[in-house]
Formats: structure tokens, sequence, C-alpha cells
């Protein structure tokens, strides 16, 4: 870049440089109004004889050789074709300046801007690398948003099936509970009033047979003891009949 | 008699009362103390208490045996319970008495009943008793009121019951 630099910048100072060398040159080797008006004031003098006095009132008294003077020494010769030096001068300088130009300053010209079309074929390619990037970042996001979408749309559905499900569980549980419950209720009480009426029974029993002991034991004197050991021995020996 | 430290005792006091040559009443008086034993928790544990003296305890024995039964009896007595086998007395008393009746080629009979047997209810019993098993018995009777009436014989693991009680709990399971 630096160098590219350079070169632009070395090219206008060449032209510049060899614009003043070769102009010098052009305006030295020409005739120079001065010395134009010197041949001609020596001319005059000539022509006078070397008589300065003379040539001092001609120039005071008649104007028209100042203005001779100026339109010999002053005016150019044509506005449209210059001096055949300065062509050769202004050629050669134009040449040599057009080689430089070609030779330094085209291709550091033609570097910088290849340089600058690459670098803003680079950028463009960057910035498109970046448009793709973003595009497939976009993309990407996009698609995960939608997948999280989905997801959360399915996770919803399962929640809900699994809270139905439970709902539905629950409520057959507790029918089944609320059954087994009245099952057992049912089981509790026919089982209470089977165990009320063995209690009574018993109850009954108990009673019925206390008397029927006391009474016994009231009417076993000791002849029916007698008997009742008499009748035991018959029975033992197979005899009672 | 499957616990031969009882089969022990009993083959000691059967030799010593038939040395002694006065059998039966030992047999009949050292029955009459194991029913007493069976019957008497108290006197028992007494007897059994290791925490009392064993003069204490052989005090007891004499207090009990000495102006009521013979001298062999309260000395068998005596020793058993100074062994320290008082719980196990009545055992070792039923041993010996079949023992003593395997002697005599015979079987006991133990006999609960509310009132005593007599003589003739004893022999016509034990005669009743070959006839239904085939083997002599000497009948032992123990006066049970819990029987109320008639009678329970016991010959080993044979029981014939014929009482009162077990016609009223027949009774008692009808109800049920």
């Amino acid at each position: 870049m630096t160098n590219r630099r350079n070169r632009l910048l070395v090219a206008p100072l060449l032209a510049l440089l060899a614009l003043l060398v070769f102009a010098a040159p052009a305006s030295a080797s020409g005739e120079s109004v001065g010395s134009c008006i010197a041949e001609k004031l020596g001319e005059l003098i000539e022509e006078s004889h070397g008589d300065l006095e003379e040539v001092l009132h001609e120039l005071h008294v008649d104007a028209s050789i100042g203005d001779h003077f100026e339109k010999k020494c002053i005016e150019a010769p044509s506005p449209i074709l210059p001096e055949t030096n300065e062509i050769i001068w202004g050629g050669s300088a134009f040449l040599i300046l057009f080689v430089l130009m070609v030779k330094k300053g085209f291709p550091a010209v033609r570097g910088a801007m290849d340089a600058r079309a690459e670098k803003i074929r680079s950028d463009l390619d960057a910035a498109e690398q970046a448009r793709v990037d973003a595009q497939s970042v976009q993309s990407d996001y996009e698609a995960r948003l939608a997948d999280a979408k989905t997801e959360a749309s399915r996770l919803i559905d399962e929640a809900r099936v699994a809270a139905d499900q439970l709902k539905g569980d629950l409520a057959d549980r507790a029918e089944t509970d609320i059954s087994e419950m009245r099952e057992r209720a049912a089981a509790g009480l026919e089982s209470e009033r089977a165990q009320a009426i063995a209690d009574l029974r018993a109850e009954v029993a108990g009673i019925a047979l206390g008397a029927a002991e006391r009474v016994v034991h009231a009417s076993l004197d000791a002849e029916v003891q007698g008997r009742l050991i008499d009748a035991y021995i018959d029975e033992v020996a197979g005899t009672d009949g | 008699m499957a616990d031969p430290r009882v089969a022990g005792y009993a083959e000691a006091l059967f030799a010593v009362a038939a040395a002694e040559g006065d059998l039966s009443v030992v047999e009949d008086e050292l029955f009459g103390f194991a029913q007493a034993l069976r019957s008497d928790d108290d006197l028992g544990s007494t007897l059994a208490d290791r925490a009392l003296p064993m003069a204490r305890r052989l005090q007891v024995v004499e207090d009990l045996l000495g102006a009521r039964a013979s001298a062999v009896t309260t000395a068998l007595v005596s020793m058993v319970v100074g062994a320290g086998r008082a719980a196990e007395l009545p055992a070792i008393v039923d041993a010996m008495l079949e023992r003593s009746a395997a002697s005599r080629n015979k079987a006991v009979a133990t006999v609960r009943s509310a009132v005593d047997l007599t003589a003739d209810q004893r022999e016509r019993l034990a005669a009743a008793i070959n006839t239904r098993t085939g083997r002599e018995v000497e009948v032992r009777v123990v006066i049970d009121p819990s029987v109320l009436g008639g009678v329970v014989t016991e010959i080993g693991d044979d029981i014939i019951d014929g009482s009162v009680r077990r016609r009223l709990n027949q009774l008692r399971e009808s109800f049920r």
C-alpha cells in the first residue's frame, strides 16, 4: 500500500521536474524580447551611424519606432503553431513523460486500481459470505425456533395426555377404593354381626351351661355319684347293654 | 418315662421302699403326697424355691409327713427335695408307681373322680379295664371335684373319660 502511494507521488513530481528542466533550455534557445530589442536598437544605431543622440531623439519623437520594436520583438509568431524548438523540447518532454507514465505511473496506477478492485471484490465477497452466513444463521435460528415450538407443542400435548391419563387413573383408583371400602364395610358389618351372634350364642350357652352345671352339681349326691361310677364301670366292661 | 433323671430317682425310690419291706404303704403315701403337690401350687413352689434354705424346705416336709406317713416315705421325699428335685417329685412318684406295678406285671390306672371309690368299685373297675384292654392294672384314685361326677381313667397314654364334665363340655361345643 505504501509502495503504491509512493509511486503515485513520484509520478507527478517527475513530470514537474521534467517540465522545469526542459523549459529553461526552451526559453534560452529562443530569441528573447530584450535581445530582440537590442538587435533592433543596434540596427537603428548603425543606420544613424553611431549617433546616439539621434537615436534617442527618434525614439522620443517617433513613437512608431517603439511600436515597431514591440511588434517585432513581443508579438508571437503564431497563436496556434509554437516555435520549432518548443515543439521539439515539448515533444521530447512529453514523450519522456509519456514513457515514464507508461512504464512507471500507469502500472502503479493500474496496480493500485487492481488492488483496490481486488479489495472491493474481496470486501464484496466477504460481504456476500457474511450475508450467506447470516442467512444460514437465520435459517438455523428459524429451524431451531421451529423445533423449539414443535418440542414445546409436543411437551404440552404429552403433558395434556399425561394429565388426562392421571385424571383417569385417579378416578379409577378412587372408584376402586370406594368399592373396596364398601366391600370392607359390608364385610366388617357381616363379620361384626356374625361375631355378635356368636358372642350372644356363647353367652347364652355359658349361662345355660352354668345353670345346668349348678343343677347337676346340686343333684349329684352320694347315691347319684355311686350310680354314675357303677355305670362307668359297666360301660368300660362293655356290659351296659 | 422319657427323662432319665426321673427314671433314676424312681428306680431309687422303688429300691429303697422294696428294701424296707413296706412297699404298698410307701406307694400309697407317695401317691397321696404327689397329688397334694399337684393340687397345691404354693406347696410345690415352696419346696422348689431355691431361695429358701434347704433346712427350711426339709422342715416343711417333716411337718407335713412326719406324723402322717411312715419314716421311709418321709425320708424318700426329704431325699428328693434335698436333691433340689421337688418340682419333679410328682413325675418321679408316677414313674416309681409304674416301676413297682411293672414288677408285679401290672400297669397303673389313675382314676379321677369327684368322690372316692369303694373297694368293690376299685376291684370291678380293675376287672373291667382288664376285660377291655387285656391288661392287669392297679387302680389309683385321685379326688378331683372338677370331674363333677363319673370317672376319668388314665392308663399310660390311654384315657377313658366318663365324667359329667366331659358331657357338659360336649354340650358347650354343641352350642357353638
